[in-house]
């Protein structure tokens, strides 16, 4: 049946009608992987029963030993029994049996790793779970080391990921809700949060947004973010995400609410504010003077990778005033034969550091590293040697490249390199003018935006008078941090005594 | 849509300021970035000569083309600078001009024109150097300079003025803003005694309403440094008895109050100067007899100095050093420091005060 009469209808339930052998393995026809074996019990005169599993999803192991064993040693049933519900009650040894009449839900629990058991004579089929547990091991988060801190990560296991929050938060207040997304993957999806802090409007959001979320699949990260947020118009990150359990779990203890998808080794947290993306989940582990200059090393490197190429063009070419004496004279002695404009020279150089950029990451490891090395080093020293470019702007974009690096966030270090492009050109038009129109700008748009029903702005403004935890440009003093962010709604906001 | 509305008439408020054409963009390698202005009095306009000091050489790494020195004549400085711009292939650029020569005959006659046009340009600075050239034009003194140009020497004479080594360095904003405030003001003046030799110190070239009244040389002009509460070291060799010292003095800091007559009326101002002293190239500690005629010494210099340095602005008029407004600012309601107050402190009765304090070597 149609859950809507669009032009893009989807069924519901996928396949209807009663189960019966015929008919499943007409759903499995032209499945290589399936598989199906036919046993008769208690004798030659016993009832039949057919074992239908997938390979690969279905541990063979279990099969053999906690369903085909046990049901070939058994003896036959008493009289008038019930088959199936005596066979699942007191003949297999598998916590999850369950006799199953629909043929869809069958069909699902045996594309999950299940074994359904098909028995001459009786309706439907016994579904008993076999599921394999292969997967990745829980390794140590590439993306976010920890010097100081638990290293093991999420994984590709939607289950294991749960686990690795639940033994971290286990209080019965971590509730965990599945939805099926995709309608071809049919990848569970949950959301994660702590009952009596967490804002019950986001959580009421997230559902309804994975609800109304009807696509084909989810592959990748963007499939959910892009989707759940709900505005596809800013570069800027609505959603952080952490490889990072430990991470994960602080930003449920803070009061957001938590996304885990089956398949991808990620959890996100909503609503994403600006200083979630500035933050690391280290900041804790160090002293907080320390974790407060580094914090402020990462704003101030935010500001710098934003406007230094813009800021350059500006003062060079429009506002020379404005340049101390003597740096003025080293920018002319090292222009001197450089045949391009300053414009020209600083556009072009930041396109060759992303182009640069690009190639590393695409190439496998050594050789990409070999890229970075060539592209960066000999041909930056080779170009300004034969005065391709001048030293000064080589510097400049390269100080702004870097700079971006120390986000923690590679979506907001995305997200500042394309505004960094922007106020590259403004400045180009209009100088200081220019450079300054894009800020208002740049500002304006962050103001406008919203995740989740929170400023994206907050806690630095919320446009209304909110409770804030502390100043968030500093990592206060641990004792001193006794209240929850107060723009995110959380219902209880005392975290401490 | 509301976003839309906002930056329209964000927009529109924005050419309402006045700001809508954009600046134009130019090549810092195409200009000629003038270092040092030097203005002279010529007829009834004004001669300016302006060099860049040494320049960078493109073609050969290290090496550097010869200073370009410009000179027009005009009516006026604002006129003689677009002037210029016709002289040289490339854009004259007056922003980093952070030394201001004045000639001689110049200052005789007024300088606030000049400092005036540096206050309303959009690129001369009132944060540049300010000096004034004795015998000799302003111009004169940077052809001098030859292909190496002048402003470095100029830089390290106003560097080792804030050290507490040379003449103290003041700006054209600074000289500015004393003639408005009080009517007078101090400037460093330079000489040159040969033709090859560099530019030194010429004392202070004092000016009131905006015309050099006379310049305070030697003693005196280091008394003048000690009535701003700074100023350069004084060394010389005194003898104590039988033991030949050599002293070291230097001001350090100075107060100025006023003394009264009667309720509201004023009878004279006190002054007390603060110096540090010290004994220098001595091997041997000095004796308690010793101690004290150094001290006495050192109260006499400074004294004779200082009292040279007050007779002469008292003559000329001209409070330069703002003892006036010190004494103002100490007594509170005292409102003497009005339009007649050059009058008043040239007849003033100023009682001076030195207070030493001798370190040993």
């Amino acid at each position: 049946m149609a859950k809507d009469g669009g032009a893009h209808p989807r069924r519901e339930p996928r396949l209807s009608g009663a189960l019966t052998l015929e008919r499943f393995t007409q759903v499995f026809h032209d499945c290589a992987d399936f598989s199906l074996r036919r046993l008769r019990l208690w004798g030659e005169d016993g009832p039949e029963a057919v074992l239908c599993s997938i390979v690969g999803m279905a541990r063979t192991e279990r099969v053999n030993d906690y369903i085909l064993r046990p049901l070939l040693r058994s003896g036959p049933p008493p009289e008038n029994a019930d088959l199936p519900a005596w066979l699942a009650a007191s003949v297999l040894y598998n916590q999850d049996v369950r006799v199953e009449t629909s043929l869809d839900q069958a069909v699902g629990g045996v594309i999950n790793g299940s074994c359904a058991i098909f028995l001459s004579g009786c309706p439907g089929a016994l579904l008993a779970a076999a599921a394999t547990e292969e997967k990745r091991a829980v390794g140590e988060p590439e993306n976010e080391p920890a010097l100081k801190g638990a290293r093991d990560s999420f994984v590709e296991s939607l289950r294991t990921n749960t686990s690795l929050v639940r033994r971290r938060l286990r209080a019965p207040e971590l509730k965990v809700r599945e939805h099926i997304v995709g309608r071809q993957t049919l990848t569970p999806v949950d959301v994660l949060w702590l009952d009596g802090i967490a804002d019950p409007d986001t959580v009421a959001r997230l559902d309804r947004g994975l609800a109304d979320l009807d696509i084909d699949g989810i592959e990748a990260a963007g499939d959910l973010e892009e989707y759940l947020t709900g505005n596809l118009s800013t570069p800027f990150p609505l959603m952080p995400y952490t490889q990072r359990p430990d991470r994960f779990c602080r930003g449920l203890l803070e009061g957001r609410v938590g996304l885990l998808a089956d398949g991808i080794p990620l959890g996100w947290l909503a609503p994403g504010t600006l200083d979630q993306f500035f933050k690391t989940g280290q900041d804790r582990a160090y002293h907080w003077m320390a974790a407060s200059a580094l914090r402020l090393i990462r704003y101030s490197c935010a500001a710098l990778t934003i406007l230094l190429p813009g800021l350059y063009i500006a003062l060079v070419t429009f506002h020379p005033e404005a340049i101390p004496v003597k740096l003025a004279l080293s920018i002319v002695a090292a222009k001197q034969e450089v045949p391009f404009s300053t414009i020209f020279e600083v556009l072009i150089m930041l396109l060759s550091f992303e182009v640069i950029q690009e190639a590393g990451l695409r190439l496998p490891g050594p050789i990409g590293a070999t890229v970075s090395i060539l592209g960066g080093l000999v041909v930056g020293n080779a170009a300004v040697e034969a005065r391709i470019v001048s030293p000064a702007v080589l510097i400049a974009v390269a100080i702004a490249g870097v700079a971006g690096y120390t986000q923690p966030s590679q979506d907001l270090g995305s997200a500042l390199r394309l505004w960094r492009f922007l106020l590259a050109i403004l400045a180009s038009l209009g100088g200081l003018f220019g450079l300054t129109a894009g800020c208002a700008a740049l500002i304006y748009h962050l103001a406008a935006l919203e995740t989740f029903g929170v400023p994206y702005l907050a806690p630095f403004t919320t446009g209304r008078p909110t409770p804030a935890r502390g100043p968030s440009l500093l990592r206060l003093p641990l004792p001193w941090l006794k209240w929850r962010d107060g723009p995110i709604h959380t219902r209880n906001r005392r975290n401490q005594r | 849509m509301r976003g839309q509305l906002f930056c329209a008439a964000l927009a529109a408020a924005a050419l309402l300021t006045g700001c809508s054409p954009l600046p134009y963009p130019r090549e810092m390698e195409d200009m000629a970035l003038l270092r040092t202005l030097g203005v002279d009095r010529a007829g009834d306009g004004l001669s300016v000569t302006a060099s860049t000091g040494p320049q960078a050489n493109g073609q050969h790494q290290g090496e550097q083309e010869p200073a370009l020195v410009l000179s027009a004549r005009r009516d006026s400085l604002s006129a003689a600078c677009l002037a210029m711009q016709s002289l040289s292939y490339r854009y004259v650029f007056f922003g980093y001009v952070d030394q201001l020569l004045l000639g001689e005959d110049l200052a005789r006659a007024d300088v606030r024109p000049v400092l005036d046009a540096c206050a309303r340009s959009g690129e001369l600075s009132l944060g540049a150097q300010l000096w004034l050239t004795l015998d000799q034009t302003a111009a004169e003194a940077i052809r001098a300079g030859g292909s190496g140009g002048v402003d470095r020497q100029l830089i390290t004479l106003g560097t080792d003025g804030e050290m507490g080594l040379s003449l103290l360095p003041r700006t054209a904003g600074e000289v500015y803003a004393d003639l408005l405030d009080r009517g007078c003001a101090y400037v460093p003046a330079l000489t040159r005694g040969e033709e090859d030799a560099p530019l030194t110190a010429a004392g202070y070239g004092v000016l009131r309403d905006g015309a050099l009244k006379g310049v305070l040389t030697g003693g005196a002009a280091r008394g003048l440094e000690r009535l701003t509460g700074g100023g350069q070291a004084d060394i010389w060799t005194q003898s104590l008895g039988e033991n030949r010292v050599v002293l070291r003095a230097e001001g350090a800091g100075v107060t100025c109050l006023p003394r009264r007559g009667g309720p509201g009326t004023l009878s004279g101002l006190t002054v007390t100067c603060r110096v540090r002293a010290s004994c220098e190239e001595n091997n041997t500690p000095l004796t308690s007899g010793e101690r004290d005629r150094a001290k006495r010494a050192v109260i006499a210099r400074e004294t004779a100095q200082i009292r040279a340095a007050l007779t002469q602005l008292q003559a000329w008029g001209a409070d330069c050093t703002g003892l006036g407004l010190r004494a103002a600012a100490r007594s509170g309601a005292w409102t003497e420091t009005g339009e007649r107050w050059p009058e008043r402190f040239a007849r003033l009765p100023i009682s001076l005060t030195i207070q030493v304090q001798l370190q040993d070597g």
